[in-house]
């Protein structure tokens, strides 16, 4: 590689531009009219009914048991029926655990909640694989099971896993300072359990692939997935072939929200084990009620929080224990549990600080990604946590975070040094100025009488950018400019509705090459580019996007090169923009982008450039509990207001001011979009969605009748956010990622909200309206 | 759980008559109207019938006729159509209030209000406002027709007086001059919801007293249900607070609520008081009559 082309040189010096052709404007979509329009192809279009197998699934009707045997005999005398695999057809390896190898594909000798994956049925059609579905018979010696995490903790008698010898399946700790000298220090300290329970992605397309046998044992694989190359990986390892004869398109996708990161390489593989089994093309697609039962949900928590504070109003001490639900299996629950630990303080300077994690086992649906990953829930106990030291205090809530948010310079709860990219302290002070904050506050806690109360309430969250501690990231594209001047941009980032790669990028691959925007194509969600990491954590425009940024900037330096020799000027007098390339000391030497790119390629300037960007991370030393957590933190905050009837509980949300401090804004357009999206979502989970489960541990609510989410006329009046831009020197000109940020404090802001309006401390979730006058009542 | 609807016989008619005489045939048939409530149950297998008759196109059903002094409206009608009905607006405001919070734009463009009826959910939105207007429905068969009065109609959760071969064909609103209407529907949000409680209201008042009152809850019982003792409570009393919040406590005695995943039994209780005290406060608004109380 020439010294011109390496990657940090090349952010480095594009992270200076100050003027800007498309980036930090709105511009439309490419997808927009096809999907305004209905034209859009998701999974469910490509399948061909008639052609193609469908694919059924048999699910475990016990939380706990062994599997004596399935008798599939009765549904292979069905005229049209393929077959009926168990794990013992795989010809891969049946295991599928994200971080710990914990997770069969299909049952293997026992059953670990209700929806556990027992068996697969193949028929030519649907009707037919339904009714072959319901024939097949499977033997089970119940097992003892266990359901409460509290009690699983202790109990040793009744195992999930055996294997592992305790329902504990996993613990994380934060360890700094000493917490006892922090709270001999405090004059003022609180202590408090919370809980916050499960909540479903409820995506509007359900989960599905399409696999299709190709010559030379090769597999194409289309899935609803948010990383094409885990798909891949996963069902390689599955169905026992070499990555290189896997190839997996992502097309557009219904919403993922993090649960098809966990459940679409699995949907993946089960359609794959059947084309391989069948070698015929195999569709599956879960109904709304499997997608309910089966799928991972985001984690249901019980924390216990103790803090404590001086009378100067700092923050001195945190002691923190984290319970995390995970259900039958810990899926991605460690990485999970390590980000609600390294983000248990919020967004503060804590000198003591103490925290442990634990992610327990029990006989139910297993807890996965959902945006905020671990920290919705942790970021709600931590705020409610800053409400009541505020108020024992004596201080407003606002004041009281000012005094303690991180700057430049602060060390965080890991002891990591935040030398730049910092501006929640900004934000949060806009942002208050924004909302009328202390006049409501003052005017809300005055007027507490009568029925209905009106309260505004505070939440200030963090979120870390890529992937916890030192596990390692990357990004990477590839970027072809053709011979007639237009852009093919190739990436794995996926399109689900947030828009990075139909947005986003292009933007980016615009900016920088110069070339007109409506020449750019984005290739998205397909192992045909090279390895870009998942569509989560926020990174599409951010990490994920890095790789787009770096090849287009190495492509910009040939073509700077090729122009300034063309009109005999120095690379750094290039102009590239309105589809020419000029000469900035004298713009009447110009070239067309068109006859520049028939030049390069006349000439031998190679238009093709991958954008590999491996993101440097420093080590975080699990035994001490300290180290390095990320590279860099996106910060949000939001202000809710919002009116309570105490005759009836209701809650309504009336208002929601949010803030993000999460760098550069490439889309405003989009940030609007998820920043909104993402306050809904979270506005839903705080005071409406939950799941009933019966005393196996099953969900009686797994349809769509009875789980509640928001519809448009629950939603708030959502203002234009407030921005703070720090930029960050590893994002595309600075962006640090935006999609889960404003789901991070809904709960915390909407639930202090309700605490202000009737002076009664909230510690657990969902506000429904029940759950709200029983608290009012006293009796919850 | 299983979207299968299983092999069954299904039959197209497009008159009344047609639509009587094969359901005087038939022993375990059910009818589809506008099939948003039959399909889904056909396919979770909460119901199996042998034969589905459809009478979705018996366009002879469709209609809101004005009668002076009362409203008569086809089966058949939509539940959009009726939130769209200036006569309806007019006559029954209680009926169109608790339409127009029912379901989905879409899903009341194909629903029916006679569906709503014969489904016989004890949560059915439908039924209470029809229920404090003391609707009647003309049931239909090949035998000839009758009437029976709406507060007579329910007999259980998917149960009512219907014969197997009857049909409802009409619903006749009588017209409550005079009356403040209203209806309230709590649910676990604000459209498209199955109610947790829901409650309608009418009054009549004269020399500041109660000269009618008549109220009708959901999802609180079996079916949905009068407060008769509640209304007897206030009946000739002086219109005032207090006497609203006693009698709104009545509504317990007409009650029996069961504790499901949308809510406790004791809250339900709870809340048919509430509910109650306010849909009598807001029907005296519709009067004109503003007793405050929130």
């Amino acid at each position: 590689m020439s010294a011109a082309e390496d990657p940090y040189t090349l952010m480095e010096k594009w992270l200076k531009a100050k003027e800007f052709l498309v980036v930090g404007k709105g511009v439309r979509r490419a997808d927009a009219i096809e999907k305004a329009l209905g034209m859009a192809r998701y999974v469910e279009d490509f399948y061909m009914p008639g052609h193609m197998l469908f694919v059924k699934q048999v699910l475990s009707t016990e939380p706990h048991a062994r599997i004596l045997g399935v008798d599939a005999s009765k549904a292979l005398e069905i005229p049209g029926v393929e077959g009926v695999f168990t794990a013992k057809d795989i010809p891969g390896e049946n295991q599928v655990g994200y971080a710990l190898p914990d997770q069969p594909l299909l049952a293997d000798g026992k059953v670990r909640f209700v929806g556990d994956l027992v068996a697969l049925v193949a028929a030519r059609d649907f009707d037919t694989a339904i009714r072959a579905a319901e024939e097949v018979r499977i033997k089970y010696e119940p097992l003892p099971y266990v359901l409460d995490p509290l009690e699983a903790m202790k109990r040793t008698d009744v195992l999930v896993h055996e294997e592992v010898g305790s329902n504990i399946a996993f613990r994380t700790k934060v360890r700094k300072g000493n917490v006892e000298e922090g709270f001999a220090k405090s004059d003022v300290i609180v202590e408090n359990e919370y809980r916050t329970h499960h909540q479903d992605h409820l995506y509007l397309e359900t989960e599905g692939a399409l696999a299709l046998p190709e010559l030379g044992d090769r597999l194409t694989v289309i899935s609803a997935g948010q990383y094409p190359h885990l798909v891949r990986a996963i069902v390689s390892r599955v169905v026992g072939l070499p990555e290189s004869h896997v190839k997996v398109i992502i097309p557009y996708m219904g919403g993922g929200f993090g649960g098809k990161d966990d459940e679409g390489p699995l949907v993946a593989a089960k359609a794959a084990l059947v084309a391989r089994l069948t070698g015929k093309p195999s569709f599956l697609l879960y109904t709304r009620e499997e997608s309910l039962i089966m799928h991972p949900k985001r984690e249901a928590t019980v924390i216990k929080y103790k803090s404590g504070a001086s009378k100067d109003g700092k923050l001195q001490a945190i002691d923190v224990q984290i319970i995390h639900d995970t259900g039958a299996f810990t899926n991605r629950g460690p990485f999970i549990l390590w980000r609600a630990t390294v983000h248990a303080s919020g967004p503060y300077k804590v000198p003591h600080a103490k925290v442990d994690g634990y992610c327990i086992y029990t006989n139910k649906v297993y807890q996965g990604s959902y945006r905020g990953f671990g920290n919705p829930s942790v970021q709600f106990a931590a705020e409610a946590q800053m409400d009541r030291l505020a108020e024992k205090l004596g201080m407003d809530p606002v004041d009281f975070r000012l005094k303690n948010l991180l700057r430049p310079g602060d060390t965080t709860i890991t002891n990591q040094l935040l030398d730049h990219s910092v501006g929640v302290a900004d934000a949060v002070a806009k942002l208050a100025e924004t909302a009328g904050w202390r006049e409501k506050r003052e005017r809300y806690s005055k007027e507490n009488g009568g029925r209905y109360r009106k309260g505004i309430g505070i939440g200030v969250a963090w979120h870390g950018i890529s992937t916890s501690r030192g596990v390692p990231d990357w990004s990477n594209a590839l970027v072809k400019i053709e011979k007639d001047g237009s852009v093919s941009v190739h990436t794995g980032i996926v399109e689900m509705g947030q828009g990075s790669p139909v947005s986003s990028h292009r933007q980016i691959a615009a900016e920088i090459l110069g070339a007109p925007i409506d020449l750019v194509t984005v290739d998205f969600g397909t192992t045909d580019a090279p390895d870009t990491g998942a569509t989560h954590a926020s990174r599409g425009t951010s990490i994920g996007a890095i790789g787009v940024y770096v090849a287009s900037a190495k492509l910009r330096e040939r073509l700077n090169r090729l122009a300034a020799e063309l009109l005999e000027t120095s690379p750094d007098d290039i102009v590239i923009k309105d589809g020419k390339a000029y000469a900035r000391s004298n713009p009447s030497k110009s070239i067309s982008w068109k006859d520049l790119i028939k030049e390069a390629y006349a000439r031998g300037v190679e238009m093709s450039a991958t954008g590999y960007f491996f993101l440097p991370k420093g080590k975080f030393d699990d035994q001490k509990g300290q180290g390095y957590a990320y590279p860099a933190f996106s910060y949000v905050a939001m202000i809710a207001e919002v009116e309570v009837d105490t005759y009836t509980g209701k809650v309504r949300v009336l208002r929601i001011w949010p803030g993000l401090a999460a760098g550069k804004i490439i889309n405003p357009t989009q940030v609007e979009g998820q920043v909104e999206g993402a306050a809904v979502q979270g506005m839903g989970y705080a005071l409406m969605e939950q799941f009933v489960f019966d005393d196996k541990g099953r969900i009686l609510n797994a349809d769509m009748t009875d789980y509640v989410i928001p519809t448009a006329l629950d939603a708030p009046e959502i203002m234009k956010p407030v921005y703070v831009e720090d930029i960050f020197k590893y994002g595309p000109f600075g962006a640090k990622g935006v999609g889960e940020m404003a789901l991070i404090p809904a709960p915390a802001a909407i639930a202090n909200a309700v605490s202000n309006a009737l002076g009664i401390k909230v510690t657990k979730l969902p506000l429904t309206s029940e759950n709200v006058y029983f608290l009012i009542k006293g009796k919850r | 759980m299983f979207y299968r609807i299983p092999e069954i016989n299904y039959i197209y008619v497009s008159k009344l008559d047609e639509a009587l005489e094969v359901l005087h045939t038939l022993d375990n048939a059910r009818v589809l109207a506008g099939g948003t409530d039959l399909v889904m149950d056909l396919k979770i297998g909460r119901i199996r019938p042998e034969t589905i008759v459809d009478i979705s196109r018996v366009d002879e059903l469709k209609y809101i006729k004005d009668e002076g002094d009362y409203l008569r409206i086809g089966a058949l009608t939509t539940l959009q159509d009726i939130v769209e009905s200036s006569l309806v607006r007019a006559k029954a405001p209680v009926l169109v209030k608790a339409v127009n919070e029912m379901a989905s734009w879409q899903v009341r463009n194909v629903a029916t209000i006679g569906g709503n009826l014969c489904n016989a959910s004890p949560a059915a939105d439908s039924a209470p406002p029809l229920m404090v207007l003391e609707a009647r429905l003309i049931l239909a068969s090949r035998e000839g027709e009758r009437e029976v009065p709406i507060t007579q109609f329910f007999k259980g959760p998917g149960k009512t007086v219907m014969r197997p071969d009857e049909l409802l064909k009409e619903i006749i609103i009588p017209y409550e001059r005079g009356s403040g209407q209203h209806y309230i529907k709590l649910g676990r949000r604000d459209a498209f919801t199955l109610s947790i409680v829901s409650v309608a209201a009418l009054v009549k008042v004269s020399n500041g007293k109660f000269s009618d009152v008549r109220i009708a809850l959901n999802s609180v019982a079996p079916t949905p249900v009068r407060a008769y003792d509640a209304e007897n409570a206030l009946k000739g009393r002086e219109v005032n607070l207090e006497n609203i919040e006693n009698a709104s406590k009545l509504v317990l005695n007409s009650i029996s609520p069961i504790t499901d995943v949308r809510a406790s039994a004791e809250y339900r209780k709870e809340m048919s008081v509430v509910l109650t005290r306010d849909a009598l406060l807001a029907a005296l608004k519709d009067l004109g009559i503003n007793l405050g109380g929130e």
